[in-house]
């Protein structure tokens, strides 16, 4: 068994990992194929090509709608088997962390969910993710026979390469029905968009006391022209933002210029998200809060009382 | 409504030394903790002196996560420019039974918590005791957020300011001049950056203790102690003088006088600046310390109730250093050794519980209170904090110093010196308030 | 209904320190608890439960301290606890685990509901559900932030399905599924209770068993450090360079900080 398989739900995502496949395919010498599963498999493949694909191995069954873990694992174990492959890089969105475990499970595999980096040493494939609840990274290789990894879905942007082409080979595959059936979706609220992208982070977290008090901390963001996220208790069970401006371990990563805290305790599974951060500038009235350990700058004091201070400095300096 | 043989309230050193003893006879012990574990919310300065308590509790100590053992005391007098140390470095410190170790309440508490478990007793944190149950004034109970539990006895080990001492009378509301306030440090430094600027080898460790001018007169000290990769940095200071400074408020901020400010300053000073460089603060912390000595103590027991370590007051004051944790530790297990007695005799009266005091009586924490009753006063005089150290160190500077011009004769500078300071009425009064000490 | 809730003893993670020589964690003697995701998941058993009556397990497969750490499972309402703590099980990876749980729950027999945390608090890896579900041939769902148990009565035999709320990134999908099946949890699903004192003190005499690799059928090469198919090569915190200047003047804080935001570039005019 000697190949890689790139598997998404999410288009972007695939071709970002076929970008990536490319060179791991190249220094583990694997040829680089790419699973697609449902209704229009087939139209999507011809373009893969232009993303380092090889072959695309392209399957439809009524038993892939709705999604259900275990039947596409059991469709993705099918076509690893054609493609004769023994490493499979999947999405991890959170149809592919559901996804992934099974397969592994269905392979006797080990699995690495949300990778962070991919790389090659020794001729092994070297994955890391986050351990200890995002207070350490930790390098990792899989050593069974075949290898799942689900990868960050943004992690790699999708660049495509010249003279790219392939064969689509179309794989009938054997499928129980699912038996999940959905009843419902409904569409998430959007907030303000890409916090992934923004050079400027402002983040506020239960020392805000209501949900009223988001019109003291707006000027602030606008002085700086930066964008609103949040901790997981802010959007998850105030609702005071929408979920998508929620910054960490279980959210948005992003690597700003400049993140500012305001309320926030830094508990790992937030700060996570912004370790990156080029500058981290805390505002907290507890000294002790871990916070201040993780920032280049901090003031210790009531929000209430630094955050109008701050704005208006920062409005004279910024003329707005 | 549940029912335990005793309930201990506050797994300090007293309550789980208490708890320990108690479970390991068979007792069924809780104990309450309002922390979210043992040893995250009290604080001490980490010395401990085990020498007191090793016959107490034996084969406890091999396994114990101890920082590093005391084998080098440093005592530094302090003005406001200069300062004196002397050190004691002995062979005697450096073989055993170490007389002391460092700990951190964080890991050395709930090693200790673990220890009390494994022999049974049941340790709970994350639950604060609200109300102690009396009837027919005898203590029958805690109440913990509406939750009744009843027991045959019930230990308060709940540290300074006892409040379960208080609602059951044996504490009057205590005088500010019975406490002092500390305010403490812990810095992180690599384990062998600790043993180059201290001078020690591998789990060996220092002891440094400061008094004079850094507490700006206020009755205190300083101390300073290694662990194994971090260091405990703190000031003690009575809370009287601190009140007679800076008003009532002690978390003023803005006054020089705020423990946390005279602790920066502190910090600040050429001394102890190279000794903490690069390192990293990871934890302040303010604690409150009984210290009125012997004459302050409560009475120790009532019907259903003992009380032990700091909630019953015993700790040592001696100037700079405080002793509480082995007087906390040797009084839990006086306590646990008074209750298994009344537990044979199914007799928790008061009669039955002052045998606690018979024991406290005969140990060395009541000897060793008696013996330094008279420590508070001497402690008081501002004196020994301002014009003594400036003396001794200006004499000491003037002696060393040699500067343009000729220099005068030891001796002229001596006598100076002495006139200046030491031929008045009130050096006398100090004099002879030594003699009691 | 009988429920099997999945319970994973992790290290307080707010505790961990990181060597600032050599960034490795510092974890040895940190207290263990359980994961908010697991407290939700035992929190909806009990709820579901006090309902439709039946029964809960609480399973864990750990360190020795789970005699202790699952008193808090035991006060909150399980009715029994199955700790498994051999030294056989050491160093498993998640393939491991997931073995030991799944013989167990196997062992256990009759369930209608498996509740897990999504992910543990630790290695949020979101591994060990989709993996015991495969290997107890169940249907899944993951990231469940609703629950609701429906019981019918289809041609005189009862029928029992699960509505769930499933959480995606972009739309909450509401998914029905046929009990018995493998549901993972997320902590918006309730806000866990916290026992009264009194429960945690009769916790101790509720039933808690002990399971060995025999009890449950399973061998060395099945689990543990030998059979672990994912090496470890390192695990280190990121290097952390921050200046942590820290003002506890307001007005000098705000100057100074302007100041430096100006000066490091981060902001611009
Ligand atoms: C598996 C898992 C995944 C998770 N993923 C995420 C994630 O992706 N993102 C996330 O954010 N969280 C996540 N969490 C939750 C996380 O552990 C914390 O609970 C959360 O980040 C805490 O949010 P907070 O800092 O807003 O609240 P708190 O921890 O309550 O902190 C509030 C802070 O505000 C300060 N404060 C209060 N009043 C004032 C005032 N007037 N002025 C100034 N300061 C004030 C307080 O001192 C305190 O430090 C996750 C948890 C788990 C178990
Ligand atoms: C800064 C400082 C430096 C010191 N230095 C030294 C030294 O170097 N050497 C030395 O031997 N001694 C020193 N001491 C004294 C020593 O720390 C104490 O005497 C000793 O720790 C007292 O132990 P304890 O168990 O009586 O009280 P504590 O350790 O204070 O424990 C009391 C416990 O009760 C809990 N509690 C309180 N109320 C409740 C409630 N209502 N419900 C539930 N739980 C409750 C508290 O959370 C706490 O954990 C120092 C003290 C301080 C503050
Ligand atoms: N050792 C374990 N014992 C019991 N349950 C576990 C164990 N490990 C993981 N789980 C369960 O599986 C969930 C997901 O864990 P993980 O796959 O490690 O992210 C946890 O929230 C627990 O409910």
């Amino acid at each position: 068994m000697n190949g890689i398989v790139v598997y998404s739900e999410l288009e972007e995502t695939a071709l970002g990992l076929l970008t990536k496949g490319r060179e791991l395919a190249s220094e583990l010498n694997k040829p680089l194929s790419v699973a697609l599963l449902g209704e229009q498999a087939g139209d999507r493949a011809e373009n893969t090509f232009g993303y380092g694909a090889t072959q695309a191995f392209i399957a439809d069954s009524p038993a892939l709608t709705p999604f259900q873990a275990s039947t596409y694992a059991a469709a993705l174990k099918q076509i690893m088997t054609h493609a004769e492959a023994d490493i499979i890089l999947i999405g991890s969105t959170r149809r592919g962390r559901e996804l992934a475990p099974r397969l592994a499970q269905k392979l006797s595999a080990g699995c690495v969910t949300d990778a962070i980096s991919l790389s090659v040493e020794d001729n092994r494939l070297i994955v890391e993710r986050r351990a200890l609840g995002g207070n350490t990274v930790s390098a990792k290789v899989i050593t069974s026979q075949q290898q799942v990894v689900a990868v960050m879905p943004k992690l790699y942007d999708a660049e495509p390469m010249t003279g790219g082409a392939g064969e689509v080979i179309p794989v009938s595959l054997e499928l129980q029905g699912p038996t999940t059936k959905v009843l419902e979706r409904r569409p998430k609220e959007v907030g303000i968009g890409n916090l992934e992208e923004a050079d400027v982070l402002v983040c506020i977290g239960r020392g805000l006391n209501d949900k009223g008090d988001l019109s003291l901390i707006q000027p602030l963001v606008d002085s700086v022209g930066g964008m609103l996220g949040c901790t997981r208790p802010i959007s998850h069970e105030y609702h005071w933002l929408t979920e998508d401006q929620m910054v960490g371990l279980s959210g948005k990563e992003s690597s700003p210029n400049l993140y500012l805290a305001i309320g926030i305790s830094g508990q790992i599974q937030h700060t996570v998200g912004v370790m990156n951060a080029k500058v981290i500038v805390a505002i907290n009235n507890d000294k002790n809060a871990p916070i201040f350990k993780i920032a280049d700058y901090g003031i210790v004091g009531d929000l209430y009382q630094v955050v109008p201070k701050l704005t208006e400095k920062l409005q004279s300096e910024f003329g707005q | 409504m549940e029912k335990v043989e005793f309930v201990v309230v506050g797994a300090g050193l007293s309550g789980l030394a208490t708890a320990l003893v108690l479970a390991e006879a068979g007792a069924e012990v809780l104990v309450v903790e309002r922390g979210d574990y043992p040893g995250s919310k009290n604080v001490t300065g980490g010395r401990l002196y085990l020498g007191p308590v090793r016959s107490y509790l034996p084969d406890l100590w091999e396994e114990a996560p101890l920082e590093r053992r005391v084998v080098k005391e440093r005592l530094t007098m302090m003005a406001p420019g200069s300062s004196i140390t002397a050190e004691l470095s002995s062979e005697r410190f450096r073989n055993p039974p170490f007389p002391s170790y460092t700990l951190l309440h964080a890991t050395f508490d709930r090693w200790f918590a673990d220890q009390a478990s494994a022999r049974g007793a049941m340790v709970i944190s994350g639950y604060k005791v609200d109300d102690v149950l009396q009837k027919d004034g005898k203590v029958i109970g805690i109440v913990s957020s509406g939750d009744e539990i009843h027991a045959d006895a019930v230990v308060a080990a709940d540290g300074a300011l006892s409040f379960m001492a208080e609602k059951t009378g044996l504490l009057k509301p205590r005088a500010a001049k019975n406490y002092a306030v500390a305010a403490k440090e812990i810095i992180e430094l690599p384990p062998h950056v600790i043993e180059d600027r201290f001078g020690v080898e591998n789990d060996e460790g220092t002891a440094q203790l400061f008094f004079g001018s850094l507490t700006a007169g206020i009755h205190g000290g300083g101390f300073l102690y290694t662990n194994q990769a971090s260091l405990s940095l703190g000031l003690v200071l009575a809370i009287q003088d601190l009140m007679d400074k800076s008003g009532p408020n002690l978390s003023n901020e803005e006054s020089a006088f705020s423990p946390h400010n005279l602790l920066e300053a502190f910090k600040d000073r050429s001394e102890i600046r190279p000794l903490i460089a690069d390192g990293h603060s990871v934890e302040y912390s303010a604690h409150i310390i009984p210290e009125g000595g012997f004459r302050a103590l409560p009475r120790l027991f009532t019907d259903g109730m003992l009380i032990v370590g700091d909630a019953a007051g015993f700790t040592l004051n001696l100037g700079v250093t405080v002793r509480g944790m082995d007087l906390a530790l040797v009084s839990g297990v006086l306590a646990a050794r008074a209750l298994l007695r009344a537990r044979e005799r199914a007799d928790f009266s008061s009669a039955s519980l002052s045998y606690y005091e018979t024991l406290i009586k005969e140990s060395f924490i009541w000897e060793d209170l008696k013996t330094f009753q008279h420590m508070p006063d001497f402690l008081s005089n501002p004196r020994i904090y301002e014009r003594y150290p400036s003396m001794a160190c200006d004499l000491l500077e003037q002696i060393l110093w040699v500067g343009e011009g000729t220099k005068e004769k030891l001796s002229t500078t001596i006598l100076r010196t002495v006139r200046q300071n030491l031929f008045r009425i009130s050096v006398l009064r100090d004099l002879f308030t030594m003699r009691k000490i | 209904m009988n429920i099997i809730v999945c319970m994973k003893q992790v290290i307080d993670l707010e505790q961990i320190r990181i060597k600032p020589n050599t960034r490795e964690p510092v974890t040895k003697g940190l207290p263990l608890l359980f994961g908010d995701f697991e407290k939700c998941a035992l929190e909806e058993a009990v709820r579901i439960q006090e309902k439709h009556g039946g029964k809960v397990t609480a399973l864990a497969v750990g360190s020795p301290k789970l005699k202790d750490t699952i008193k808090e499972a035991l006060a909150i309402g399980a009715d029994e606890a199955i700790i498994l703590t051999d030294p056989m099980f050491n160093d498993s990876d998640a393939m491991g685990s997931a073995r030991v749980i799944a013989k167990a729950i196997h062992k256990i027999g009759e369930y209608d509901l498996i509740l897990l945390g999504d992910s543990s608090a630790d290695e949020y890896s979101g591994e060990i559900p989709p993996r015991i579900a495969e290997l107890l041939d169940l249907p899944q769902v993951g990231f469940a932030r609703e629950l609701e148990i429906l019981e019918g009565n289809d041609q005189g035999t009862n029928t029992k399905t699960i509505r769930a709320v499933r959480d995606l990134e972009d739309a909450l999908e509401v998914v029905e599924l046929d009990l018995p099946a493998v549901v993972g949890v997320t902590s918006e699903l309730n806000t866990p209770r916290l026992a009264p004192l009194s429960a945690i003190l009769k916790a101790g005499r509720k039933p808690l068993n002990e399971w060995g690799p025999e009890d449950i059928g399973i061998t060395a090469d099945e689990v543990g450090a030998n059979a672990s198919v994912v090496e470890v090569l390192s695990n280190l915190a990121p290097v952390q360079d921050r200046k942590e200047i820290i003002y506890e003047d307001v007005e000098e804080g705000v100057a100074e900080v302007v100041k430096a935001l100006l000066q490091e570039g981060v902001l611009t005019q």
